[in-house]
């Protein structure tokens, strides 16, 4: 089935596939350029989206729970789509743990995925994701946040450039403080790696990480590209402007004169 | 192993308990809400609240790096335990959860200045912040 979305609009809904599908409780994936949104009974269970890390991702970076232990779950479970229950049955993590890591990982994808611009949307119904039954979210609160959230990132710092370019530390200015958390990101950013890269490199939600550089920005810490700007148009100026000549006195002295005589 | 939506209804159970959240103060997304918000809207609520627990968890008299400083590793948790504010009508207890992977989340219970009991609040805030990551 494939619906084309309409044109965003900053005022209407987010996505109007999604709200359409919400209120006629749909079961499926909503799949879009930017990620994928998967609903049951019109509620939203579970996201994905190329640009944010998964729960693979935010759970093991930290190294609170081991990759081996994430590759069990999803070998013994996946099939049963019920990884999420293997990894709190087994002690993996912690039940509350799960929820709050997959709660902002559906935000997070969500943002990305229902961002302007994301291409036509195709609903596949009945599909299901694997990670299982965790929580769910009502659609209109993930349209709601994710509008919120692009507003919170203009009202810390307009300058969505900074979205997408590598991102380039700056020196802090003598008595600034650069708080642990902000260091953390500072460190890693060689000057290659962009919000993305970092939030990968850091197991923290691509959005947290956009949120965290606009603030870096904001508080120059980190260098806030400019929209490229056009290249001057180099035209070389003729040798009689540029090299700078002794003013030819005889002809000042005719050119008075002839003043002079005309009055 | 208890839930957000356990621990929230636990949290209700407080003496003048009015309202409840589980919030992420890095962003201001309220993961799961219960009972009333001082201001009609939970939403609203946790996007304040985030930015009063930010200020605390990243200002370095409150939160002075322990560990080495860049090295990744999570340390020794959060190095704010909660915050308390005291309105003329209320009491608010926002108490930081610790998770095993990097994440920026506090408990805020909203209590009634009549029933409230701040101190009892405080010590169950940190019981159902530990239990939220319990194995």
């Amino acid at each position: 089935m494939t619906v084309p979305a309409t044109a965003p609009n900053a005022f209407a809904a987010v996505s109007p596939l999604l709200t359409r599908l919400a209120a006629e409780r749909a079961t499926g994936a909503l799949l879009r350029d930017r990620g994928t949104l998967f609903l049951e009974d019109g509620r939203i269970v579970h996201a994905e989206s190329p640009a944010t890390p998964g729960l693979d991702v935010l759970l093991t970076t930290g190294g609170g729970l081991a990759p081996e232990r994430w590759r069990e779950a999803v070998d013994r479970a996946g099939a049963r789509r019920q990884v999420a229950r293997f990894l709190v049955d087994s002690g993996g993590l912690a039940g509350g743990e799960l929820e709050i890591c997959h709660i902002a990982a559906i935000f997070d994808a969500a943002f990305f995925a229902l961002s302007p611009g994301s291409g036509p949307s195709r609903f596949r119904r009945g599909a299901t994701h694997w990670i299982g039954s965790v929580r769910s979210v009502p659609a209109a609160a993930v349209e709601r946040e994710t509008r919120r959230r692009r507003e919170l990132l203009d009202a810390v710092w307009p300058y969505p450039l900074l979205d997408t370019a590598p991102v380039v530390p700056r020196a802090a200015a003598p008595g600034q403080t650069v708080t642990a958390r902000q260091r953390m990101l500072l460190d890693r950013a060689d000057g290659v790696r962009t919000p993305a890269d970092l939030a990968w490199v850091l197991g923290r939600p691509a959005f947290h990480t956009l949120l965290d550089v606009r603030r870096l920005a904001a508080a120059g810490l980190v260098e806030t590209p400019h929209s490229p700007a056009p290249p001057p148009v180099e035209v070389p100026l003729p040798d009689w402007m540029t090299q700078a000549q002794s003013p030819d006195v005889a002809l000042l002295r005719r050119l008075r004169d002839a003043l002079e005589a005309s009055l | 192993m208890p839930g957000i939506d356990e621990c929230l209804l636990e949290a209700m159970a407080l003496p003048g308990a009015r309202g409840a959240a589980l919030v992420d103060w890095s962003s201001g997304l309220a993961l799961g809400t219960i009972g009333e918000s001082p201001v009609g809207d939970h939403e609203t609520t946790a996007a304040e609240t985030a930015e009063l627990a930010r200020a605390a968890a990243e200002y370095e008299s409150f939160a002075r790096a322990e560990a080495g400083p860049g090295d990744g590793a999570v340390s020794g948790g959060p190095p704010v335990e909660d915050l308390i504010v005291t309105t003329r009508s209320g009491f608010h207890v926002l108490r930081f959860v610790e998770t095993s992977f990097d994440s920026s989340v506090f408990l805020h219970v909203w209590l009634d200045r009549a029933d409230g009991n701040l101190a009892l609040a405080r010590l169950r805030l940190r019981a159902l912040a530990e239990g939220l990551v319990l194995r």
